[in-house]
């Protein structure tokens, strides 16, 4: 595997993304923070911070995930239908460095866009009176981590499926991801021990996507761990692995024509 | 170029029947000659090494739910020499892009080997030194062709000063300097196409594999095209390429596979195909009695005016002996007509053939 080769496909993926306008989300992210400094602010008194923190990193992961499922999930097949690949692969490129790259290209289009977003977001905090804390800055990299998972998981489906079912598909492991933990303790609760089975092997089979959320305990100011952080930083190194792993090695048997 | 399947009637015929006219007659040092350039030019045939092998290739698709069998290629072997331009002609569906991307190993053979510039092809150092340009050359519309060109320069590990040379040079040689700056989406088919050759020569390539080179260009590019391509074999480049305008495979190719069906039906090179030539002598005939007239004139066809010869090659040395003939008989000449027998007649035979089987 080639690091230049990786540098130009993750260069390249980057370059597509900000040509093709991905990052005027950013002017959305700004428009829902003001809306939430102007319309609820007056609403709540006193907790104008915690409104905005909420509102805020809320608004990130939703952006970050809108990034991930439309450009995504259809970056590699995209390309598959339209034949750029094949440009691409005849030339001394492993197919392996290939999806890398197309990975780390728009990781870097997240990492981007999430900078821009916690800058206009610590900057809103600071104009508003006595709601300043860096704190926002973990939550901002544990939505990262999370986003990169959802971001492997993304490239691990556009090498198996078409464009559709991959958004369909990536957008469920966000859903099962966040719902992981209720949905092993719904199976051991309330069913038999098939649903038992099953949602242990749901649990299992999805990255558990509530280890990187710290949101609500960043807008109540609760302290948070520099263990947790660390676990979930191993955890989402360790998915975004599998997932990479997993989409090389369906990737490398696939057929092109 | 060394073929060894099928080599056809018309390949070997072409040959053996000049051979057989040779003897026929004529000027000695014409005979000598003609004799000499063809043993130089097989004997030259055996000793260049090949560029390309593909032995017993053969490739099946699997589609739907159900995982139907389609059949891809089947059986395809040739070997194209350094320096020659070998072309791949068929209908659509033939399985010249199929036989292409098991070349480049974009999807696996089921049976066969390859070897690129003497190495496996699954080798990656084999394709560094392959230029390829697709059937269907879709770029990165968001970058414009000098970018795009640096992209794929970097891809092969060019950088630096380097890679600003070779761009420079494969825009001009494609002639897009000009237009180098403009963004993919705003260029038109033809400019497209160019810029897919550039990038297909960038590191200067041993071998390039052209799929349609002449797809959507003008008269005038398809001339340009050609004319770099005749450099480019000039320069000791290897070039397969596949099309399906065979006037223009007729102005390139030193060797043709046609495919059909999967299969490579047939192959021949250039001069079996120039063999396809012929004359035609009309005569006034000897007599009106066809028993009496003399034995060289039995395979003679009678005309309204006379008799009308056939030399199957073209061959002057058969003719002027013919001519010879004709005048020591009495018989005056009227007429001697060229007949080509080019590669679209041969497609187009092979294609019949296949429709009837």
């Amino acid at each position: 595997m080639s690091a230049s080769h990786v540098q130009a496909l993750a260069m390249n993926t980057f370059r597509e993304t900000v040509r093709d306008r991905v990052f005027y989300l950013v002017g959305v992210f700004g428009f829902v923070l003001l809306s939430a400094t102007a319309v609820l602010s007056p609403l709540t008194v006193g907790a104008q911070g915690k409104i905005m923190t909420d509102v805020g990193l809320a608004a990130m992961v939703g952006i970050g995930l809108l990034v991930v499922v439309f450009v995504g999930s259809g970056m590699v097949r995209k390309e598959m239908d339209k034949g750029t690949i094949i440009t691409i692969l005849a030339k001394p490129v492993g197919r392996r460095t290939y999806l890398l790259g197309k990975f780390l290209g728009l990781n870097l289009t997240l990492t981007t866009m999430l900078g821009i977003m916690a800058l206009l977001f610590g900057l809103a905090l600071y104009v508003a009176p006595g709601t300043f804390s860096p704190r926002f800055l973990v939550a901002v990299y544990l939505t990262f981590l999370e986003l990169t998972v959802i971001n492997a998981a993304a490239v691990f489906f556009s090498t198996c499926v078409s464009s559709v079912l991959a958004a369909v598909f990536t957008l469920g492991v966000f859903v099962v991801g966040h719902l992981s933990d209720s949905i092993r303790d719904f199976g051991r609760l309330q069913g038999g021990p098939l649903q038992e089975k099953i949602s242990t092997a749901v649990y299992y089979l999805t990255p558990n996507l509530e280890a990187f959320n710290v949101r609500g305990a960043v807008v109540h100011g609760d302290v948070i761990a520099a263990d947790q952080v660390f676990m979930a930083t191993i955890y989402g190194l360790g998915w975004t692995a599998i997932l990479l792993l997993l989409a090389g090695g369906v990737f490398s048997r696939r057929e092109l024509r | 170029m060394h073929i060894p399947i099928n080599s056809g009637p018309s390949g070997s015929g072409g040959h053996s029947g000049r051979q057989a006219g040779l003897s026929d007659g004529g000027p000695a040092t014409l005979v000598d000659s003609q004799a000499a350039a063809a043993d130089l030019e097989s004997n030259e045939a055996a000793t260049t090494p090949l560029a390309l092998e593909v032995a017993d290739l053969g490739k099946n698709f699997r589609s739907g739910l159900l995982c139907r069998r389609i059949r891809g290629i089947e059986g395809v072997s040739f070997n194209v020499r350094r320096g020659e331009i070998f072309a791949l002609i068929g209908h659509n569906g033939a399985g010249k892009t199929t036989t292409i991307n098991c070349l480049l190993k974009l999807c696996r053979p089921d049976t066969g080997r390859v070897r690129i510039l003497g190495r496996n092809h699954a080798e990656r150092d084999a394709r560094a030194r392959v230029g390829y340009l697709p059937e269907r050359p879709y770029f990165f519309e968001h970058l414009s062709g000098r970018e795009l060109l640096r992209f794929y320069g970097k891809l092969l590990n060019l950088s630096g000063a380097d890679l600003d040379v070779q761009v420079d040079r494969v825009l001009a040689q494609v002639g897009m300097t000009t237009a180098a700056d403009r963004r993919l989406r705003q260029i038109s088919k033809g400019m497209l196409q160019r810029i897919g050759l550039a990038q297909a020569l960038l590191g200067d390539p041993e071998l390039l594999i052209l799929d349609e080179p002449m797809s959507g260009l003008d008269p005038i590019g398809r001339r340009e095209v050609r004319e770099l391509l005749r450099d480019l074999r000039s320069r000791g480049r290897t070039i397969l390429l596949s099309s399906h305008i065979v006037p223009d495979v007729e102005m390139l190719a030193d060797a043709v596979g046609i495919l059909r069906g999967g299969r490579l039906v047939k192959s021949c090179e250039r001069r079996e195909i120039a063999a396809g030539a012929s004359y035609m002598v009309h005569a006034r005939a000897p007599g009106e009695d066809p028993q009496r007239w003399p034995t060289w004139l039995r395979e003679a066809k009678p005309e309204q005016s006379g008799v009308a010869l056939r030399i199957p090659a073209p061959d002057t040395t058969v003719l002027r002996g013919l001519l010879s003939s004709c005048h020591q008989d009495g018989m005056a000449v009227g007429s001697v007509e060229t007949r080509h027998t080019g590669l679209e007649d041969l497609y187009l035979a092979v294609h019949e053939q296949g429709v009837r089987s």
